[in-house]
């Protein structure tokens, strides 16, 4: 299967294939590559960089996954980002949401407000 | 509503019209189907006061237009206006147009209007710019430029004060004689009576003179295309550039405008829709071929914005119809006024006035109680320091520049809002203040002026009132000196977003004391608050940040090292001196109008977003087209949706990063259109922000045409060709409400020019060596203000290295 790497800017086009049991990664440049060619194979996951509402304001706040959560399971982080309002003061690395919709990730704020 | 006189149409004509009748005992009201004035032909027009040699001897045409600009001195010094008689040429190229030359000669003296033809020797000494191939011209030194649409807010806004009444959105379905008078009737019922009606509706002036007149008239939309190019080509041509008439068409005039721009157009192709202000790849085309005779080094980079207006082609009679409808009596008409339409404007309002006057039998008022009051705001930009900081004192809100790129303060705004005939609409604003009508187009100030708006239409009609001038005060300076010792900083930083904070903390840790950065948002961070998707920082903290938390890592290492950021605070002015330093004049709401001095300077102002103008992309120009960073702003910062279906033209990586966001919050992304082979933003982005979405890249297409009058109602996408020509048959269309522009950045150099900094046509930036040091001593830059960086990472190591040099320089100082 052929892909291309989110790791980082570079992009590097990976070739990712199963030999039995084992996952196969060629055409990366560093390590990062080979864990994301491996896990965008067997479950694929991305960060979630979201707003959420903050009371008695306009300007919300923004948040993000801790790390990444399963491809599937996007919707439902955004379906909670968007249920959830936040009373003020917040700080970075704040946990907004724990555990957003049972990925077991917490959803942290990403800004001083 | 019952007055004396009722004006339908408030372009430049019905304005001074209206202003005229209020020199008489009259009262006077006035109507126009548009939410402002000056919504049809007189917004969108050469800008250009003609010397009259080319309007046909005995034709009112010639008539008044000899008449009126022979006005424009008086009436621009009393209305405020900037008008600058910088005289016409018309370019000869072969002898065929030489003809053309004298017989333009002989209708210019019949026409009163002095002219001469001078030879080619002498039109390049006086236009350096002019092709080679033009071999003679007609000089006309009464030719002269104004700015069209603000002539007609002064006339609206004098006639306001002197007691006409303005009403908007008031389309007229039908007028009735009634005893006494007429009875005009609009789409809402709003019923308006009068003893006399004078009708000045432009394109629309056939219909409304045919509801009452059995003399029938009938006008043709010409639309005229024009381009608009940036204030860098100011003073290419000082002249306004005409060429020959002929079989052709009137020919691609080129001409300095008084804002310092330069105009391009028109072309003239007749239309039926006289609402139709689209412009068209074939006449923008037009445009620029035709303009490339005159100036063949016409620099397509610099175009910032495209536009068409709709001329009222009068086509039974051809010329202006002023006076009486013979079958309709107190029923005036000023109908087929075309070009010169804007230079007999002041001559048609008297001309017009003293008819309706005789026609009532009414009196001139005593000429002491007419009111002056045109200068409902002061335009900052064109104040000297001492008025500027005095003003700032009194009114800190006009020391917050709202638009940078045309340096307009909200005071300026608020007080456009305030008029008498105040904005309304955010175009209301634009042209009142010139506020996004710069580079960027809006890019940067469209959220501001949508909150300003918003906060200033809350108010009662009352506030209307506080826009009379206050007393005036004694003038006070600008403050000098930011108190640091001996009144002299080691390093002024211009920007707090990653550069800037970057720079300053490399130049503390280099031994440089008295820092200050200077920042025009209210918060540091710069560009990155606004990025809140995740992928900064990977090199240089080795982790994955989002924007916000990349940036507040500098903001806390420069307040670790306790250097002072100060934020709403705009640098107007950078001046290198002969002793190696440098003044900084800096402008804040609370701070006035301060000049620091400084050892060394780092310029780190970022970049900017190329707006739609400078994609030329064709089609009409209505609300719902964004650059990808305004719409980050709204969504991200502001919490505005700015539509639900999205196409993106261009692919660049903030398009491809907001196709995502607006898929998040809920909006349908229809397709991101790029014209290049491959995407221009990164391949990561394109498989996490569009291929994960199944969102639609289309290379080699672009967008064709762009629909909707008010709002955007759909794109029509191409596939284009190897020479990026649309290729027909190819054509997609897409039902949308918004377009957003992904199209590559540009760095922000207003600054860096100013101080005489030497540019790098290639980058845009300015040049430096491998210090970042700038051609001017004491001066470096760091960040996009040099180039566009891929990766801020890269953008915080260079700058580095620009705050280093800069504490270097400070420190080797001898000030």
């Amino acid at each position: 299967m052929k892909m291309i790497c989110i790791s980082c800017p570079r992009g590097c086009e990976l070739d990712v294939s199963k030999n039995g049991d084992e996952v196969v990664v060629a055409g990366n440049a560093c390590p990062r590559g080979k864990d994301y060619g491996e896990s965008e194979l067997i479950n694929p996951t991305r960060m979630v960089t979201g707003l959420v509402r903050v009371a008695g304001m306009r300007k919300p706040l923004p948040v993000k996954t801790a790390s990444p959560v399963p491809k599937g399971s996007i919707d439902a982080v955004l379906f909670a980002m968007h249920q959830m309002t936040v009373q003020l003061p917040v700080k970075t690395g704040d946990v907004i949401i724990e555990s957003v919709a049972g990925t077991g990730v917490n959803v942290v704020a990403t800004a001083n407000m | 509503m019952k007055s004396d006189v009722l004006v339908i149409g408030t372009g430049v004509v019905g304005c001074a019209v209206a202003r005229e009748l209020t020199r008489f005992n009259i009262n006077v009201v006035a109507i126009d189907a548009a939410s402002d004035v000056a919504e049809g032909a007189s917004k969108a027009n050469s800008a250009i006061v003609h010397a009259g040699f080319d309007a046909k001897p005995g034709t009112n045409k010639a008539k008044f237009n000899v008449l009126g600009n022979r006005m424009f001195e008086d009436v621009c010094r009393e209305l405020k206006v900037p008008f600058r008689r910088n005289g016409s040429l018309v370019l000869a190229f072969d002898a065929e147009d030489e003809k053309v030359l004298q017989s333009l000669k002989e209708r210019a003296e019949e026409n009163s209007v002095p002219v001469e033809i001078i030879s080619q020797e002498e039109l390049r000494r006086r236009e350096k710019n002019v092709s080679e191939e033009a071999i003679s011209a007609l000089w006309a030194p009464t030719g002269g430029i104004c700015c069209p649409y603000e002539l007609t807010f002064r006339y609206a806004e004098n006639a306001a004060a002197n007691g006409a009444e303005f009403f908007f959105d008031a389309q007229v379905v039908s007028i009735e004689k009634i005893e006494g008078g007429w009875k005009v009737v609009c789409a809402d019922s709003r019923v308006f009576t009068a003893k006399a009606v004078v009708n000045c509706a432009g394109i629309k002036s056939d219909e409304i003179n045919n509801l009452v007149s059995n003399v029938k008239y009938s006008i043709k939309a010409r639309r005229g295309e024009y381009l608009m190019l940036d204030r860098d080509e100011d003073g290419v041509f000082s002249a306004t550039m005409f060429q020959c008439p002929s079989k052709m068409g009137k020919g691609i005039l080129v001409s300095p405008t008084v804002d310092g721009t330069v105009i391009v157009g028109p072309t003239a192709e007749d239309i039926d829709d006289k609402d139709d202000k689209a412009t068209t790849f074939g006449g923008l085309e037009n445009v620029r071929k035709g303009a490339k005779r005159t100036y063949p080094k016409l620099p397509l980079s610099k175009v910032i914005a495209e536009f068409s207006g709709l001329r009222a082609h009068e086509t039974t009679v051809g010329d202006f119809i002023l006076g009486e409808a013979p079958d309709a009596e107190a029923f005036f008409n000023a109908v087929g006024v075309e070009s010169p339409g804007l230079t007999s404007a002041p001559a048609i309002g008297v001309w017009m006035a003293a008819k309706v006057a005789a026609k009532l039998g009414a009196s001139r008022r005593n000429p002491s109680l007419i009111s002056k009051d045109v200068s409902w705001w002061p335009k900052t930009r064109e104040m000297n320091p001492a008025e500027l900081a005095e003003l700032v004192e009194r009114d800190p809100s006009f020391g917050r520049i709202v638009c940078r790129c045309e340096e307009v303060t909200e005071g300026e705004i608020r007080a456009a809002i305030r008029a008498r005939v105040g904005a309304r609409t955010l175009d209301g604003i634009k042209r009142r203040t010139r506020s996004g009508m710069g580079r960027c187009q809006g890019g940067f100030c469209t959220p501001r002026l949508i909150e300003i708006l918003g906060s200033e239409l809350g108010l009662p009609p009352e506030a209307f009132l506080l826009s009379r001038k206050t007393a005036p005060v004694a003038l006070k300076k600008p403050t000098r000196g930011c108190g640091c010792a001996g009144g002299v900083c080691d390093v002024i930083v211009v920007g707090a977003g990653p550069a800037g904070l970057a720079a300053a903390c490399a130049a503390k840790d280099a031994g440089a004391k008295d820092i200050l950065v200077v920042e025009r948002d209210d918060a540091p961070g710069g560009i990155l608050q606004q990025c809140i998707h995740n992928g900064f920082g990977l090199h240089r903290f080795k982790e994955e940040l989002t924007g916000p938390e990349y940036a507040q890592r500098f903001v806390d290492m420069a307040q670790e090292r306790g250097i002072s950021v100060v934020c709403g605070t705009m640098v107007l002015d950078i001046t290198p001196e002969a002793d190696g330093t440098s003044h900084v004049t800096v402008m804040s709401p609370r701070g006035g109008l301060k000049i620091h001095r400084t050892r060394s300077v780092v310029l780190a102002m970022g970049c900017r977003e190329r707006p739609r103008g400078a994609l030329m992309t064709p089609g009409t120009r209505p609300a719902g087209v964004y650059t990808a960073g305004t719409v980050q702003r709204l969504v991200n910062m502001d919490g505005i949706m700015p539509g639900k279906r999205v196409v993106i033209l261009g692919s660049g990586d903030i398009g491809l990063i907001m196709a995502r966001r607006l898929t998040f919050s809920g909006a349908k992304v229809l397709a991101c259109v790029e014209i290049m082979k491959k995407s221009s933003g990164l391949m990561r982005n394109v498989v996490q922000c569009l291929n994960d979405y199944d969102i639609p890249l289309l290379l080699s297409h672009t967008v064709t045409n762009v629909e909707g009058r008010d709002h955007v109602t759909g794109v029509t996408v191409a596939e284009v060709d190897d020479k990026m020509q649309p290729i027909a048959g190819t054509e997609i269309h897409y039902d949308c409400d918004t377009l957003v522009l992904s199209c590559g950045l540009i760095p922000e150099n207003e600054l860096t020019k100013k101080a005489g900094v030497e540019m790098d046509e290639k980058t845009r930036g300015p040049k430096v060596d491998a210090n970042m040091a700038t051609s001017v001593p004491g001066i470096f830059a760091g960040g996009n203000v040099v180039k566009v960086y891929d990766l801020v990472d890269w953008v915080s190591r260079d700058s580095e290295i620009a705050g280093r040099s800069a504490a270097q320089y400070a420190l080797n100082s001898k000030v």
